[in-house]
């Protein structure tokens, strides 16, 4: 296992913090950490960083406790902060040097092709740069000294859809080297296309740690449908699908899973026009934990 | 010490540096020009007798004016301007240098290699203190270089002047010591910067407060600057190894201090 945190609990002043967090990443595997903001994910990396000392349990990578040994485990790890805050007064380049400096790294080809692939002029002055720009940076920082562990606090904030797109194929790219990966993030469709396991944090607490393809199982959808007929939302309501809302012709079904038999409805009526809602990963969850305190 | 992270602090914080000590070797040359004016001038004793003696006494002109050069850049600069402006320094400087990247977060880019947090700490520890070191030395070039070229008739004792910056190096050394310690501590920059403002504001004050009255003079046992008297290191009334030992020990004391707290603390980065 390359990363393990076992009963991690950090509890602020203010009563929230982490409970009993617990999950495992093995090599070579990506994981997704997902939650709304406030959860816990920041907090549980900040202890992998070394940032905090955990009130109980731990945090290892590669074997090595997080707090102790933060600095040799520096050397295996790229981390991208959830929050940009390079020094002001430089520009991209002198900070990546500063940071190349302490790293005591002497090969720049890895840095030089990550800013040819993000496309940014690195000369630019960290106080004239767009967060997208600065989330560059950040993720040339991360993956210039090519680590086997790469720890990344929402990756693609700040990014345009393109570099998103470029973002997930630099993930995938070093998930087939084998790379460790852990990633927290709020969309759905980068942690879908790039993570194999996820963990899903709520006020502190771990609530599930799932394989994605079932994650994806679980996921609904909302259908807004147009019938050319009114009749036909009869139909559509006697028919067993998960009717949501319905007004005159239009209609609004929910579907999770099982999509044969949505389609099977749908062919026995006259659609005028099909919209999908695509629900954010935070209407998906919420869903999900109502679901789970329900089984509790 | 981290060579890579020291070239890039003094990238950032040199122009300050040079920046500070310009403004007083500027203000110590010209007083080193005005020098041979005034001291020929008899009338200006017969206005300070005038003067109340504790005001006198709180800017350092205990007993008139200064009968040499050295003296008189004693008291007309090293007993107020250079206390302000290392103060100013000590306060800002040492902030700016741990607290303000806990506080924006820009550690974590730091901590985020394998730069250990005693490494970081030390680096920045060094920074401050070399800075200090350079505005402390362009000071007491300047006035070396005044008393050359200005007043070559007047007398000047050298080895006090000397003595005087030392001192007052070390001195704002513990001071620098201290507000780098609660930099350490503080998550918030303008919590640090407020804290070690306020004690070493306090310092000073008691130590203005306790030379106006002798009846206030128990107060000097309450503030740090009783230890420097540049007035009185001109007039050689000052046994100055004691005082710069005590000094050197309670600076690095302090910063020592900094590091394993730094070192062990939770960073909200």
């Amino acid at each position: 296992m390359s990363i393990v945190i076992d009963q991690l609990t950090k509890v602020f002043p203010s009563g929230k913090g982490i409970f009993d967090v617990s999950f495992e990443v093995g090599k070579g595997e990506v994981f997704g950490y997902l939650g709304p903001n406030g959860a816990g994910k920041s907090t549980t990396i900040r202890h992998l960083m070394g940032y905090m000392k955990p009130q109980k349990g731990q945090a290892t990578i590669n074997g090595l406790d997080c707090f102790k040994n933060s600095a040799e485990i520096q050397k295996k790890v790229g981390y991208l902060p959830g929050e940009i805050a390079f020094l002001e007064g430089m520009n991209g380049l002198e900070f990546l040097n500063l940071l190349a400096g302490m790293r005591g790294l002497k090969n720049f080809q890895r840095r030089d092709e990550l800013i040819e692939l993000f496309q940014f002029d690195v000369k630019t002055p960290i106080r004239k740069m767009s967060k997208g720009m600065k989330q560059k940076v950040g993720i040339v920082a991360a993956f210039m000294h090519d680590p086997d562990i790469l720890i990344l606090d929402e990756p693609t904030s700040g990014l345009d859809p393109l570099m998103q797109r470029q973002f997930i194929e630099l993930i995938l790219e070093e998930k087939k080297k084998g790379k460790t990966i852990l990633m927290s993030s709020h969309s759905f469709s980068e942690i879908d296309r790039t993570c194999d396991r996820v963990g899903i944090i709520k006020d502190g607490k771990i609530v599930a740690i799932e394989d994605v393809h079932r994650l994806r199982s679980m996921q609904r959808k909302l259908f807004d449908i147009t019938l050319r007929k009114e009749e036909d939302v009869q139909k559509l309501l006697q028919s067993g699908l998960d009717v949501t809302k319905s007004n005159r012709n239009q209609v609004q079904v929910a579907v999770q899973g099982d999509y044969d038999s949505f389609i099977n409805v749908l062919a026995n009526v006259e659609v005028d026009s099909l919209d999908v809602h695509t629900q954010t990963l935070e209407e998906i969850f919420m869903h999900y934990y109502d679901k789970r305190g329900e089984i509790k | 010490m981290n060579l890579s992270l020291f070239r890039a602090m003094m990238k950032l914080h040199g122009k300050t540096f040079i920046s500070y000590g310009f403004g007083a070797a500027v203000y110590l040359l010209l007083a080193a020009w005005i020098y041979p004016q005034i001291a020929g001038f008899k009338e200006i004793n017969k206005v300070m007798e005038q003067m109340p003696e504790g005001f006198l006494n709180a800017f350092g002109f205990e007993g008139g004016m200064p009968e040499d050069l050295s003296g008189f850049l004693a008291a007309e600069y090293y007993g107020l301007i250079f206390l302000l402006i290392l103060m100013v320094y000590s306060i800002m400087t040492s902030t700016q240098l741990v607290s303000r990247l806990v506080d924006r977060g820009s550690l974590a880019y730091l901590l985020a290699t394998p730069t250990s947090r005693t490494k970081v700490a030390m680096t920045q520890a060094i920074v401050l203190t070399l800075g200090l070191l350079l505005i402390t030395f362009i000071t007491f070039l300047a006035g070396v270089l005044g008393a050359n070229w200005f007043a070559q008739d007047e007398t000047f004792h050298f080895d006090r002047f000397v003595q005087i910056n030392v001192l007052g190096f070390l001195l704002f050394f513990v001071v620098c010591s201290y507000s780098f310690f609660i930099s350490c501590l503080m998550n918030d920059e303008k919590r640090a910067l407020s804290i070690s403002g306020a004690i070493t504001v306090i310092f000073f004050m008691i130590s203005l407060i306790s030379k106006i009255s002798q009846e206030l003079d128990w107060l000097e046992n309450f503030t740090l600057f009783t230890l420097y008297q540049p007035d009185e290191i001109a007039r050689g009334t000052v046994e100055v190894l004691p005082i710069s030992i005590w000094l050197t020990i309670t600076g690095i004391l302090f910063f020592i201090l900094s590091i394993v707290v730094f070192r062990k603390r939770d960073l909200p980065l």
